[in-house]
């Protein structure tokens, strides 16, 4: 009886802090929201941006306390689902590596992902709702 | 007892220190072995100098294969490449050589700016490209690493993630998984251990 507590309780802590970012206190909604889009970044961006959001080197840009996350919020869904080539500025950091995009996302997806990215490693945004990403994608324009 | 007898058995392993294996077939010849060798190649690495295995002669150098707009497993090799960079910068007897299989999109003034992006220099990690037969050929039967072309893969090739060691005899050394930080960390160890050999 006590093994099975211990491993409830310690189930339930771990639940918590999915990625020690997410904050407590949150919508049940925005964990399952920062969880989806943990796992998918894991799946499809972190080969390059890296687990940590770091980046490499002056090739892929960090996504972590990055200037142009805040800066740019509405052009990312786009930039995920569509890709990006030329040069890009981050924290004053100019990167030229094509992103090739995911089409195949679903816009839930996207909404997962940006949940993600915009709050973990310190990053502090909101839960990012699927109509807000079905909005975004409705124009694209690159930021200047 | 059994257990007490692995104990001791793994004392008399630990030391005098092991011999890294030399990878290959090899030959014999009368009282000689011959070690499969990397086969002769000539490259142009990122500032457009002539790579050939007289660049390593006397060095011990590890050896991959990517290109640069790959985004499935090169990001994590060159991640990890980039450790073992920052891990001999003190070993001037060690280098890197990393082949693209994309030359025709890597081209010597992309992998100078890829180089140079990832922060390193060329005077101990060269970025090289050349005509994509040697290097697709050099890959399989020197390396025994997978290189080629494949239109149904995501990025248009299939390659495999491995990090080769090269002796100073242009032997196989060791091969690890590029994409798993603890083969990378094994490949370090081994580095020190090659140099350990050289020095008897």
């Amino acid at each position: 009886m006590t093994v099975l507590l211990v491993v409830v309780i310690f189930t339930i802590a771990a639940g918590c802090v999915p990625g020690s970012d997410s904050g407590s206190g949150r919508s049940v909604k925005f964990q399952q929201y920062f969880v989806e889009g943990q796992s998918l970044y894991e799946q499809h961006c972190s080969n390059c941006h890296q687990s940590d959001g770091g980046g490499l080197g002056r090739v892929y840009p960090p996504l972590n306390q990055a200037d142009y996350l805040e800066q740019n919020f509405p052009y990312l869904a786009c930039l995920i689902k569509q890709g990006k080539k030329g040069e890009i500025w981050v924290n004053g950091v100019m990167y030229n590596q094509e992103m090739k995009g995911i089409p195949t996302l679903t816009n839930l997806e996207v909404a997962e992902i940006l949940t993600y990215i915009t709050n973990a490693w310190g990053n502090s945004g909101e839960l990012v709702e699927v109509s807000e990403v079905d909005n975004l994608l409705l124009t694209c324009t690159e930021p200047k | 007892m059994v257990g007490v007898l692995a104990v001791v058995g793994l004392q008399q392993c630990a030391t005098p220190e092991e011999r890294l294996p030399i990878l290959g077939q090899r030959e014999v010849v009368g009282t000689d072995t011959l070690y499969h060798t990397i086969a002769p190649f000539s490259f142009v690495d990122q500032d457009s100098a002539i790579i050939t295995n007289s660049t390593f002669q006397d060095q011990i150098y590890v050896a991959d294969f990517f290109f640069t707009s790959c985004r499935t497993i090169c990001p994590i090799m060159k991640r990890e490449m980039l450790r073992v960079y920052e891990a001999t910068a003190e070993m001037p007897d060690v280098k890197i050589l990393s082949h693209t299989i994309d030359p025709e999109f890597d081209t010597v003034a992309l992998l100078h700016d890829f180089a140079e992006r990832l922060g390193v220099t060329s005077n101990r990690w060269h970025f090289v490209t050349g005509a994509k037969d040697s290097i697709y050929k050099i890959a399989q039967t020197s390396y025994f690493a997978t290189a080629m072309e494949d239109k149904s893969e995501p990025d248009g090739f299939i390659h495999s993630g491995a990090f080769l060691l090269i002796d100073k005899r242009q032997r196989i050394r060791g091969k690890y998984d590029g994409t798993k930080p603890e083969e990378v960390n094994r490949l370090i160890v081994d580095i020190k251990r090659l140099r350990r050999e050289n020095e008897q």
